[in-house]
């Protein structure tokens, strides 16, 4: 302990306790209670009993949980190369100096301010068959005279969600990639220019390596957000039709619902794994915090 | 000279999409609540402008909206003053105190932020029950504080890394203790990221849906996000008029200080996620 | 102890901890001072009419009534419901349940026994519907709820397209139900290219499970959870769905929406279009046909569901049932309003300014009721013969394992013994996982 006084130790509990208090809490207590819940036969209207890894066993013999799992993974796969391509461009966009750069830069803000929730009712709107938005669009565009169902068929409702849920998180995406992009010093641009390299080479050959961090973070705040989604789902779709878009949080909260914790509890231990082997990939790629030693 | 022209092109149109994309929805709600019928877009609709939606919302008791508000701002409020003030207290520690395990603490409390809301809620669930507590502010504001403190913790020790500790030192010698030293001299210092994280909290108090879903039952405790979800009308006839209005007035705040505010909240976003 | 460390630690305690303890007085009240809250869903109309009903409760017993809306969509309603019961909330004393709900809910022992309560008061338990009572109130004989809303699946038809081809009168086994609809079908296509003998409802959703045991009912077949053993891979159900499967697919006298769209909205508009000779709907259906500017006003009729050869003419019991809740903190003014709520009059007036079928039976023989809703004499005998789901707590999961199976026999692509065997596996694992010991 050589370096640090007591004084100072003392203080320093005195200023984290709170912080620690309530993260442990509400956060890892729960996280906890609800693993060791998740080897029990816990529903509302049996007797409460130890059952080790039985639930894990329903959950593996379980279409809907497997049903639960492809569509999370496929939507996290769609979404999250969506939401970064967009976002890269947008970012690109903003670092531009262009007089519009104050409007677009607020514009940007925009889907990111409003609650998921109810930005997703909105969305309900757009995507009704009759008068929505996007049918409206659709029929103007002329792809088809027949309108789209877009939240009653399977392949709608997944698109649907997908763009609903890239608008709500595009923005914190291009944000983060902006702060990367205006940390490249100007010179490497011009100099590159004076060197006779195009505008596509500067920027695959300087602007991308140079954001690989920024990247990094980006993609795995997207992808463990993508993840555990549910808002956006639980208005839009309800997990529907049929149970085609339920995401492994919806899954586990309609099971909540009737009453059966343990299993709920087991499906979201699963999904916390999953959060949890991601997030420490991220510190370790992250390498961060060095500063602060 | 081409390749400027293909720039100009790019970036016009890049523009013109990305206004789009982000404004569209949101226009599109304030004109749904703005109009008389929802058909508007439709092959035989017309647009016709009226108040109605809000007058019926603001002023129908049973649709409880004006509860709603006031629950979210009460619970987004109180979250984040108390939210900043835990989070200073402990970016100061990890920045100017010495400390064995402050770095895994910080690094526990960022692993802590990645956790899916549905692994705690059942936990928090009976928790919140056993204590009777269901339905209540607490049952709120005490979750929302845990869940925003890692993000502020990560913006404020940014922020607070960069003033320099011989503003520390001095008032030190000068016989403060800690505790007035954050407070009279590395707040107001820090008054800018004080700032952005203070909003950041409270949007993300707002915004918060999952425990407000299952951590209320009525219109005493419940917040916009659930109201707003919720939000029903006829068998089969949903009144769209009024649910947009609903969003409308709630979130044109929200999105109100985030415009006025953006150059903080980008700030703060970049350095929380970015680490400086 | 250094006065600078001593100062921060008080500091830290006085303005960190104490606000905390402020908020341990939970904040945002929890329950009415006074009074009972009632719990009810619909339409912003029907909430008026709820209204202006406690009031009127309100006057005669001089207990006050909180009225507290619910959305509209009945998974919603139980969400609101289950939370607070199972937080053991003191509100809402009075709610409203689904039929489907009452078996989890009694089980889950959130439901207070009204049976005590019934005796003390003498209240005359036999005028409501028997099986309705005796088959869903009862959580293991104890009575726990009361009917206030009764609905049953009914046969739609268009009593003037029958007549234009001869046809005497509604059909009584399916055999003729196809027979009807198919030589209709083929003269209306002629000018309605879009015609349908019969739509009902077939998407992977609880109405498939209640359109199912119909078929299967009046076949003898079901879904029978006995002793812990399911048994739902029997001849007569394999008839059924082989019939359900045939009335897309080889008679086509269904669309193929049926299995991927038909609710009951999509039902009842497609018939209300004219576009369609039998409907299979609930009896909400009815206002909504002879409404002013409705195509099949005056052309509709009703009848009980057809039945198979051997079988008897079975409806799914739907409806709406009140119940008290056993952590209320006002047990006694919760009966009051449960009785006045199930009393003639109040039952009266549900059903000319709500339209709901009453629970009384003696309400169908009321001359003012008969007037507004003429179709209630029919609908007696419909509801006398109502069958329920399975009353299990945890019906919701065997429903949703059925759905996907029957869903899939309608879609094709799978031959209806393997779904049926592979539906009767799964439920049994469901069975097996929450069945009491």
């Amino acid at each position: 302990m050589k370096g640090y006084n007591r004084k100072e130790i003392k203080e320093s509990s005195l200023f984290l306790l709170p912080l620690l208090l309530f993260v442990s809490a509400f956060i890892l207590i729960p996280v906890i209670g609800t693993m060791i819940d998740s080897t029990f036969l816990d529903v509302a209207f049996l007797k409460k009993r130890f059952s080790g890894l039985d639930n894990y066993r329903w959950m593996i013999r379980s279409p809907g949980f497997w049903q639960s799992v492809r569509f999370t993974l496929l939507f996290v796969m769609v979404s999250v190369p969506l939401e970064m391509i967009l976002g890269l461009i947008f970012a690109l966009l903003l670092n531009e100096p262009t007089p519009a750069r104050g409007i677009l830069r607020a514009s940007v803000l925009v889907p990111w301010a409003i609650p998921a929730a109810v930005s997703a009712r909105t969305w309900e709107l757009i995507y009704n068959y009759n008068y929505g938005l996007a049918n409206f669009v659709w029929r103007k565009l002329g792809f088809s005279a027949e309108p789209i169902n877009w939240l009653g068929s399977e392949f709608g409702a997944f698109a649907s969600l997908v763009i609903a849920d890239t608008w709500k998180t595009t923005p914190f995406v291009a944000i983060i990639l902006l702060a990367g992009i205006s940390a490249i010093p100007g010179e490497l641009h011009s100099q590159a220019k004076v060197d006779g390299a195009s505008l596509f080479q500067r920027f695959a050959k300087i602007t991308l390596p140079l954001i690989k961090p920024a990247l990094m973070v980006a993609l795995i705040f997207r992808t463990i957000d993508a993840l555990r989604i549910f808002d956006i789902i639980y208005v839009l779709t309800r997990g529907g039709p049929g149970g085609a878009t339920t995401s492994l949080s919806l899954y586990g909260y309609n099971y909540f619902l009737i009453g059966d914790f343990g299993y709920g509890s087991a499906v979201s231990a699963v999904l916390f794994g999953v959060a949890l082997m991601l997030s420490i990939a991220y510190m370790k790629i992250g390498r961060f915090g060095e500063e602060l030693k | 000279m081409r390749e400027r022209k293909i720039k100009l092109v790019l970036v016009l149109t890049g523009s013109i999409f990305m206004l789009l994309f982000c404004l569209a929805p949101f226009l599109y709600m304030i004109s749904a609540s703005l109009s008389s019928n929802q058909y508007f877009l439709s092959t035989q609709g017309f647009f016709e402008i009226t108040l109605e939606n809000y007058r019926a919302i603001l002023t129908a008791p049973s649709l409880h909206f004006i509860d709603y508000l006031r629950n979210s701002l009460i619970v987004s409020s109180a979250t984040a003053v108390l939210t900043i003030f835990v989070a200073s207290l402990a970016a100061y520690c990890v920045t100017r105190l010495a400390m064995p395990g402050k770095i895994f603490i910080l690094f526990s409390v960022l692993a802590v932020s990645m956790f899916p809301q549905i692994s705690l809620i059942s936990y928090l669930f009976k928790f919140m029950a056993g204590l009777g507590w269901v339905n209540t502010y607490a049952a709120l504001i005490l979750p929302y504080i845990a869940w925003t403190l890692p993000l502020s913790l990560w913006i404020l020790v940014s922020y607070f890394m960069q003033i320099p500790q011989d503003l520390d030192k001095a008032a030190l010698i000068d016989g403060c203790s800690r505790w007035q030293i954050l407070r009279k001299v590395i707040f107001p210092v820090a008054a800018p990221g004080i700032i952005s994280t203070t909003l950041l909290a409270f949007i993300f108090a707002f915004n918060e849906f999952m425990f407000a879903l299952m951590l209320t039952t009525d219109y005493h405790a419940r917040t916009i996000p659930v109201g707003i979800a919720l939000f029903q009308g006829l068998h089969g006839q949903t009144p769209w008029g009024n649910i947009m209005a609903a969003s409308t007035f709630s979130t044109l705040p929200l999105v109100i200080l985030t415009l006025v505010f953006q150059r903080r909240i980008i700030q703060g976003l970049t350095r929380g996620a970015l680490k400086g | 102890m250094p006065a600078s460390a001593n100062r921060a630690g008080g500091k830290v305690f006085r303005l960190v901890l104490f606000p905390i303890f402020l908020l341990l007085q939970p904040m945002g009240c929890t329950s009415q001072p006074d009074g009972i809250t009632l719990s009810v869903g619909g339409a912003p109309a029907e909430l008026d009419f709820w209204q202006s009903l406690v009031e009127q409760f309100e006057k005669e017993k001089n207990v006050q009534v909180h009225l507290l809306r619910q959305p509209t969509d009945s998974d919603q309603r139980r969400q609101g419901l289950v939370i607070a019961l199972q937080a053991k909330k003191h509100d809402p004393d009075v709610f409203l349940m689904d039929v489907v709900w009452i078996a989890q809910f009694a089980a889950s022992n959130w439901l207070q026994s009204i049976g005590r309560y019934v005796e003390t008061d003498g209240l005359d338990l036999n005028v409501f519907f028997e099986n309705v009572v005796n088959l869903v109130d009862r959580h293991r004989g104890d009575l726990i709820a009361l009917p206030i809303y009764v609905d049953g699946g009914l046969l739609y038809y268009r009593k003037d397209l029958l007549g234009q081809y001869g046809i005497e009168t509604a059909p009584a086994t399916w055999e003729q139900l196809v027979e009807n609809a198919e030589q209709v079908q083929q003269q209306m296509r002629k000018t309605l290219p879009d015609f349908h003998g019969f739509v009902w409802q077939g998407a992977q959703y609880e109405g498939l499970i209640c359109n199912f045991l119909e078929f299967a009912g009046s076949n003898g077949g079901g879904i029978l959870v006995e002793d812990g053993k399911v048994a739902l891979n029997s001849p007569e159900n394999l008839e059924a769905v082989r019939f359900m499967h045939d009335l897309i697919h080889k008679y086509k006298i269904s669309p193929l929406s049926t299995f991927t769209e038909m609710r009951e909205e999509q039902v009842r508009e497609t018939f209300q279009r004219g576009t369609a000779l039998f409907e299979r709907n609930w009896p909400y259906a009815w206002a909504l046909h002879q409404a002013p500017n409705s195509i099949v006003r005056g052309k509709t009729a009703i009848a009980p569901l057809p039945r198979f050869a051997s079988g008897k003419s079975v409806a799914t019991l739907g409806g709406w049932h009140v119940g008290i809740s056993r952590f209320s903190d006002q047990k006694e003014p919760s009966w009051e309003l449960v009785k006045f709520l199930t009393s003639y009059e109040a039952q009266k007036k549900l059903a000319l300014n709500l339209g709901w079928n009453p629970g009384r039976k003696d309400l169908y023989n009321d001359p003012e009721v008969l007037r507004d809703m003429p179709h209630l004499a029919r609908l007696r005998e419909v509801f006398e013969n109502a069958r329920p789901r399975p009353t299990l707590p945890y019906y919701t999961q065997l429903s949703e394992v059925i759905q996907r199976c029957l869903n899939s026999i309608l879609a094709g692509g799978v031959t209806p013994e393997n779904a049926l065997a592979s539906a009767e596996k799964e439920a049994q694992a469901v069975v097996n996982r929450y069945q009491p010991r």
